[in-house]
C-alpha cells in the first residue's frame, strides 16, 4: 500500500519567525529506498524544514506526509514510521545511555524484551557499551551523536530523518555511522539527512536537494544535480558565495 | 602594512563596571524586542513593586512623620534586618537570581577577577527589586532627617545605599555558593542540610521577635534593636538614627562594619564565580560505572517504581523520577518544599504562643493554633508543593522534543509527571502532617491535616497542569539552579501568584469544613481530602492533556532556549 507513496513528501512548507522568512515554500519528494541529502549553507532553513517535516515545528503553511500519512493530521501513524535525530536539541541527558535507550524504546510502545535485545546490540555496535552508567551529559560530542542515532533507530522506523548527523563527529565514529546508514538503506529503509559537508553527501547520497534562502534551488539524483562538475562547484554557484580577494584582512598576515 | 597579531598591552583599554551595566541594559532591551506581552508584564511587575515600595517608604518614615523617636531605632533595625535576611534567603527559596549576564560567558575574556566581580556586581544592582528596595528604605532617611537635621539625613542616606549594596552582594554570594555546592554531586546532601539548618534557625528568631512584640516591653525591645544595629544586618540602616540621637561616634564604626561585610561577601562570591565559570565548560566527569547487570529496561526503572509495568507510562514515570533527583534545578525545588513545608506551619501555629509550648494553655488563648489556622498553613504547604510543577516542561528544555517525536498522548504525559513528582512529595507531606501535629501537641489532628494537604496538593496539580502547558517558559541552560532569564522573572512571579490564587480558591472548602464541621471533621477530613485531591489531579490531567495534545510543537518552542 505504501509502495506508491514517496517516503517523505513536503508540499509548500513555509515558516517565518517574527516576520523573518526562514522557509519560503519547500516542495520535496523523497523516493522510498533513497539516501537523500539536504544540502545548504548555514541559516538556509535546513533544520526548520526538517523540524516541520517530522512534527516538531508547526508550519505556517503547507504539509508533510510520511509514506502517505499526514504528519500534522494523523501524527500517530506518521510518527510511528519515523525515526528522528534533531540537531541542537538536547537529549534527556541526565540518563545513562542504556537508560535513554530503554526510555525511547518504551515510549515507542515496544516490547521490553525487544528493547533489551536491540539496545544491547546497538550499544555494542556503536562502541557505547564501555560507557556503562556514565550519564549522557558527560558523553563527548561524538558519543552524543551516536546515542542519538541509536535512539532514532531503536524502533525500526521506515524513514530516518537526521539533522547534521556528521557534525562534530570524529572520522572513526563517522565511518561507523556511514556503515550503519548504508546497511539501513540496503535493507529497504529511507534516509534523509542534512549536511553542508560535500564530501560526505557525494559519497553517500543517491538524491540531493540544495536549499538556500529558504527555497529549494536544485533537486534530483546526485548525477542530475552534479552534472559533469563537482558537487562543491555547483553548490557554491547556486548559493552564490564569494571568494576572498586578499585585499581585506591584511592584518591577519604578519 | 602588517601589524603584530598581539597588540602591546598599552593599547588595551580598561574595562569598567560601566560596560557591564550597559551590556545588561542592552540584553534586557533585546529580550523585550518584538514581545509586547513581555513589556506589558515587566511594566505591571514594576508597578506592583513601586506600589509596595511606596507603602514601605511611608511605613519606615512613620516614626519621623509622627515625631515619636521612641520607635525610630526599632523600626530601622528590624525592618532593615528583615530586608537583608529576605535578600539572602528569598532567592534560594523562591525567586532565583537574575542571571541576565551569565558569568560563564565571560570565561574566555581576558578580565581580571576583580574587574569581573565589580562589573557583575554593578550589573546586578540594575534591577527592579533594587530600585524598589532603595525607594522603600529611603523612608529611614526621612525619619533621620526629622530628628537630626541634614547631617543625620545625609549619613542615613549613605547607610541605606551601603545597606542595599550589602543585600545584593549577600544574595549573589549565597546563591553562588549554594549553586556550586549543588553542582558537585558529592555534597548535594550537605547542601540540603545547610539550607535546612539555615531555615530552621529563622524559626526561633521569628519566635523571639513575636514574643518580644507581645511583651510590649519597649525598653527591652529597643535593647534588642540596638544589638541588631551592631550586626551587619542592622548596621547600615541605623547609622542615621544614631547621629540623630547624639551617638555620632557610632556611625563611622557601623559603616565600617558594613563595608567589611560587603567586601567579604564579594570575595566569597568571587570564589564561587570561578567554579561557576569553569563548571559551565565541564560539569566534571563522573566515574564510569561498568559492570552493569540486567537489561537496559531494568536499568531505567528505579527500585521505588520497580513494580510499574514496562510500558510508556512506566518509562515516563521512571525518567521523571530520576530527573527529580539528578537535575540540580529540580532537586533544589524539592529541598525547598521540604524545608519551607516544615518551618512555615511551625511558625504560623506557634505565632501566639511564644516560647512556651503548653498545649492546655495554648489552646484556649486567642491566636493560637486552631483547626482553621492549621488547615490554612497546610493549604500553604500544598500550594507550594504543587506550584513547583508550574513550569515542569521548562525543566526539560529542548529535550522535550523526544516526547513530541514519539507522539506521547498529553493525558498520559501529565499523569506520569504527576505520579513521579508525587513519589517524592507525598511522603514529604505525610511527614509534615505528622511532625506538625505532634509538635503542636494535637496528634488527633493528623487526619484532617493530611486531608487538607492532599486536597490542596491535588487541586494545585490540576491548576498547574494547565499553567505548565499554557504558560511555559524556557530556563537558561546554565549550571546555576537559581538562574532565570530576565523578563521571565516577572512572568514567573505572575504565573506563580495566579496559580497559587486559583489553587487556594479550589482548596478553600477544606478550610471551611474545618471551621464549620468541628469534631466530625477529625475523622472525615482524611478520606474526603484525599478523594478531593486525587479526583482533582486526575481531572486536571485529563482536561489539560487535551490542550497539550493540540499544543505540543508550540510548547516545545516555548521551552527551547533562544540562542
Amino acid at each position: 500500500m505504501t509502495g506508491e507513496h514517496p517516503a517523505l513528501a513536503l508540499r509548500g512548507l513555509a515558516k517565518s519567525f517574527d516576520g523573518k522568512v526562514a522557509v519560503a515554500g519547500v516542495d520535496l519528494d523523497v523516493p522510498a529506498g533513497s539516501f537523500y541529502g539536504l544540502l545548504g549553507p548555514n541559516g538556509a532553513g535546513k533544520t526548520t524544514t526538517l523540524s516541520m517535516a517530522v512534527g516538531l515545528l508547526r508550519p505556517d503553511a503547507g504539509g508533510a506526509w510520511v509514506l502517505g500519512h499526514d504528519v500534522w493530521a494523523d501524527p500517530v501513524t506518521a510518527k510511528q514510521l519515523l525515526g528522528v535525530m534533531p540537531d541542537g536539541v538536547r537529549l534527556f541527558d541526565r540518563l545513562s545511555g542504556a537508560e535513554l535507550l530503554a526510555y525511547h524504546g518504551l515510549l515507542r510502545g515496544m516490547d521490553p524484551a525487544v528493547v533489551d535485545q536491540r539496545a544491547a546490540e546497538l550499544l555494542d555496535v556503536l562502541a557505547l557499551a564501555d560507557a556503562g552508567r556514565t550519564l549522557v551529559v558527560d558523553y563527548s560530542a561524538g558519543m552524543k551523536k551516536k546515542i542519538g542515532l541509536a535512539c532514532a533507530l531503536l524502533h525500526g522506523p521506515r524513514v530516518l530523518v537526521l539533522d547534521e548527523p556528521f557534525e562534530a563527529v570524529d572520522p572513526v565514529s563517522a565511518a561507523l555511522i556511514r556503515d550503519i546508514l548504508k546497511r539501513y538503506v540496503a535493507g529497504g529503509g529511507t534516509v534523509v539527512f542534512s549536511s553542508h559537508v560535500m564530501e560526505v553527501v557525494q559519497r553517500l547520497c543517491s538524491h540531493v536537494a540544495i536549499l538556500a534562502g529558504g527555497t529549494i534551488k536544485r533537486v534530483g539524483t546526485l548525477e542530475q544535480v552534479r552534472g559533469d562538475r563537482s558537487l562543491e562547484d555547483v553548490f557554491v554557484e547556486v548559493v552564490g558565495g564569494r571568494t576572498a580577494t586578499g585585499e581585506e584582512l591584511a592584518w591577519l598576515s604578519r | 602594512m602588517a601589524v603584530p597579531v598581539t597588540a602591546p598591552a598599552s593599547q588595551v583599554r580598561p574595562v569598567s563596571a560601566r560596560h557591564f551595566v550597559k551590556l545588561k541594559l542592552r540584553v534586557m532591551g533585546n529580550n523585550f524586542r518584538g514581545q509586547g506581552w513581555r513589556v506589558a508584564l515587566f511594566l505591571v511587575g514594576s508597578l506592583i513593586g513601586l506600589w509596595f515600595a511606596v507603602g514601605a517608604f511611608f511605613g519606615l518614615a512613620a516614626p519621623g512623620l509622627a515625631g515619636d523617636d521612641r520607635y525610630a531605632l526599632l523600626v530601622a533595625a528590624f525592618a532593615g534586618g528583615l530586608t537583608v535576611l529576605g535578600w539572602l534567603l528569598l532567592p534560594l527559596v523562591f525567586f532565583g537570581v537574575d542571571e541576565t549576564l551569565d558569568p560563564a560567558r565571560f570565561a574566555l575574556l581576558p578580565l581580571s577577577r576583580r574587574t569581573l566581580v565589580t562589573g557583575l556586581f554593578a550589573a546586578a544592582l540594575v534591577s527592579v527589586p533594587t530600585v524598589a528596595v532603595l525607594l522603600a528604605l529611603s523612608g529611614l532617611v526621612v525619619t533621620a532627617g526629622v530628628f537630626g537635621g541634614w547631617s543625620a539625613a545625609l549619613v542615613s542616606a549613605v547607610g541605606v545605599v551601603c545597606g542595599l549594596l550589602l543585600c545584593v552582594a549577600g544574595a549573589r554570594a549565597v546563591t553562588g555558593a549554594f549553586a556550586s555546592m549543588l553542582r558537585s554531586r558529592r555534597v548535594r546532601d550537605l547542601a540540603a542540610v545547610l539550607l535546612a539548618v539555615l531555615a530552621a534557625s529563622l524559626g526561633p528568631l521569628q519566635l523571639a521577635g513575636v514574643a518580644a512584640i507581645q511583651d510590649t516591653d519597649w525598653d527591652r525591645l529597643t535593647g534588642v534593636a540596638s544589638v541588631i544595629g551592631w550586626t551587619p544586618l542592622g548596621a547600615p540602616w541605623t547609622v542615621g538614627i544614631d547621629v540623630a540621637q547624639g551617638r555620632a561616634w557610632a556611625a563611622p564604626v557601623k559603616l565600617l562594619i558594613t563595608l567589611v561585610t560587603i567586601v567579604a561577601l564579594l570575595a566569597w562570591w568571587s570564589r564561587s564565580l570561578e567554579s561557576a565559570m569553569v563548571g559551565a565548560a565541564s560539569a566534571g566527569p563522573t566515574r564510569a560505572r561498568p559492570g552493569v547487570t540486567g537489561g537496559v529496561v531494568a536499568q531505567l526503572f528505579p527500585r521505588a517504581v520497580g513494580r510499574l509495568r514496562r510500558d510508556r507510562f512506566g518509562a515516563l514515570v521512571s525518567r521523571e523520577a530520576r530527573y527529580w533527583w539528578r537535575d540540580a534545578r529540580r532537586r533544589a525545588n524539592l529541598i525547598t518544599i521540604a524545608v519551607v513545608g516544615l518551618f512555615v506551619p511551625v511558625m504560623v501555629n506557634f505565632g501566639g504562643q511564644g516560647f512556651t509550648i503548653d498545649s492546655d494553655q495554648g489552646f484556649s488563648a486567642a491566636g493560637d493554633s486552631s483547626p482553621v489556622l492549621v488547615s490554612l498553613s497546610m493549604l500553604f504547604v500544598g500550594l507550594l508543593a504543587a506550584v513547583t510543577l508550574a513550569n515542569q516542561f521548562g525543566f526539560d528544555g529542548s529535550a522535550y522534543a523526544a516526547n513530541v517525536v514519539a507522539g506521547v498522548p498529553g493525558r498520559l504525559e501529565l499523569r506520569a509527571r504527576i505520579t513521579a513528582f508525587s513519589l517524592y512529595v507525598l511522603p514529604m507531606l505525610a511527614v509534615v502532617a505528622v511532625v506538625i501535629a505532634l509538635v503542636i501537641g494535637e496528634p488527633t489532628w493528623i487526619g484532617f491535616m493530611a486531608g487538607a494537604l492532599v486536597a490542596t496538593y491535588g487541586a494545585g496539580l490540576a491548576v498547574n497542569s494547565f499553567v505548565s502547558v499554557l504558560g511555559a517558559y524556557s530556563l537558561p541552560e546554565t549550571s546555576n539552579p537559581f538562574a532565570m532569564n530576565s523578563g521571565a522573572g516577572v512572568v514567573k512571579g505572575m504565573l506563580t501568584l495566579l496559580a497559587m490564587a486559583a489553587t487556594g480558591a479550589l482548596a478553600a472548602p477544606m478550610v471551611l469544613a474545618a471551621a464549620l464541621l468541628g469534631d466530625t471533621w477529625l475523622w472525615l477530613g482524611l478520606p474526603l481530602g484525599v478523594a478531593y485531591g486525587v479526583g482533582a489531579a486526575l481531572l486536571g490531567a485529563y482536561l489539560a492533556g487535551d490542550v497539550l495534545d493540540r499544543r505540543q510543537p508550540e510548547l516545545l518552542a516555548l521551552v527551547t532556549p533562544r540562542r
